[in-house]
């Protein structure tokens, strides 16, 4: 078995540069489609966290927590691609910006 | 453009295997020993934060949903080392196979549109973005650094708790997976169906909203 010729805290450096880049993606892109993508890379972060810490604990509750992960993130996305597509259907300028019709 | 462009190849091919190499020489430092699995971890380290890069900085919607290709797949890899066989896959299948599928879908049904210039009243906000960024990354660096996580490692490789896969051969395959969501998780694995069903009916309103819209055009 290979034991553990990486430490954790590796796994966890990787996972956190991830989520940082999609957090910074979320913030600074404009379109919407990349801001999807950018959600896609932060969730992709955690699930290395989780599954890191599942492999720590020699358990598989992370690994399965990761897979529950995914399917909201599936989920996610069919509804923001729906969203995406319907302003664009209405011939809206797809600039997160400018949606500001719900603003409060 | 063209002369620029190359260099900036360039700058990144050698950016990418001096991470590469540094990543490896570091984790044999840190662990006495050097081993196959650390040049693979630095491999798919480097691609999942490259590609991650890319998905974020390139300005076409397209070339970035095929940068996030590659990050999933660095991850995918991430997730073999981590003897999680089963979530690899379901990573390359789910994400790499549907959920980029789906992006690629709609981006060529909408065309590649560039982004109208208009003024941005948030733009002066962006240094906020980033040192957000900053302060978030230090603080993570302070915690990670400070935390010592090393002890569960060292145990494992006295031999006092079990290696991944030491007693349980199934350890991360889809048996184990499996057990797991039936004997201990079985309500968040209903609640799963529930939101994929949510998820599939909100699709189809939305879709059916857009078309009634347009009158069925």
């Amino acid at each position: 078995m290979s034991g553990s010729g990486v430490p954790l805290l590796a796994y966890l450096l990787v996972s956190g540069a991830m989520f940082l880049i999609g957090l910074l993606g979320v913030m600074i892109r404009r379109n919407p489609l990349m801001v999807l993508l950018a959600v896609e890379l932060m969730l992709n972060g955690a699930n290395v966290t989780l599954v890191g810490f599942s492999r720590f604990w020699d358990t598989t509750d992370g690994q399965t927590f990761a897979l529950v992960v995914m399917v909201v993130a599936a989920a996610e996305v069919v509804i923001g691609l729906g969203l995406v597509v319907a302003v664009y259907r209405q011939r809206l300028r797809l600039n997160i910006d400018e949606m500001t019709r719900l603003r409060g | 453009m063209k002369g620029s462009s190359l260099t900036i190849g360039i700058v990144a091919t050698v950016a990418t295997i001096s991470f590469i190499v540094g990543l490896t020489l570091a984790l044999t430092l840190a662990m006495g020993a050097f081993t196959f699995e650390q040049l693979v971890f630095s491999v798919a380290a480097a691609g999942a934060i490259e590609f991650s890069i890319l998905v974020v900085a390139l300005p076409g919607t397209f070339r970035a949903t095929v940068s996030l290709i590659g990050a999933l797949l660095s991850v995918a890899v991430l997730f073999v080392l981590l003897t999680a066989p089963f979530v690899a896959v379901i990573q390359v299948i789910v994400y790499a196979g549907a959920i980029v599928v789906l992006f690629l879908f709609v981006i060529a049904y909408m065309g590649e549109r560039p982004l109208a210039a208009v003024a941005d009243p948030l733009v002066r906000w962006q240094p906020v973005a980033w040192l957000v960024i900053v302060v978030l990354a230090a603080q993570a660096l302070v915690v990670l650094l400070t935390t010592d996580l090393a002890v569960r490692d060292e145990l494992q490789e006295g031999g006092t708790v079990a290696t991944p896969g030491g007693e349980n051969p199934d350890f991360g395959g889809p048996e184990a997976i499996g057990r797991s969501f039936i004997d201990d998780y079985i309500v968040p694995f209903e609640a799963t169906s529930l939101v994929l069903l949510v998820a599939a009916v909100g699709a189809v309103l939305l879709a059916k909203r857009a078309v009634q819209l347009e009158r069925g055009r």
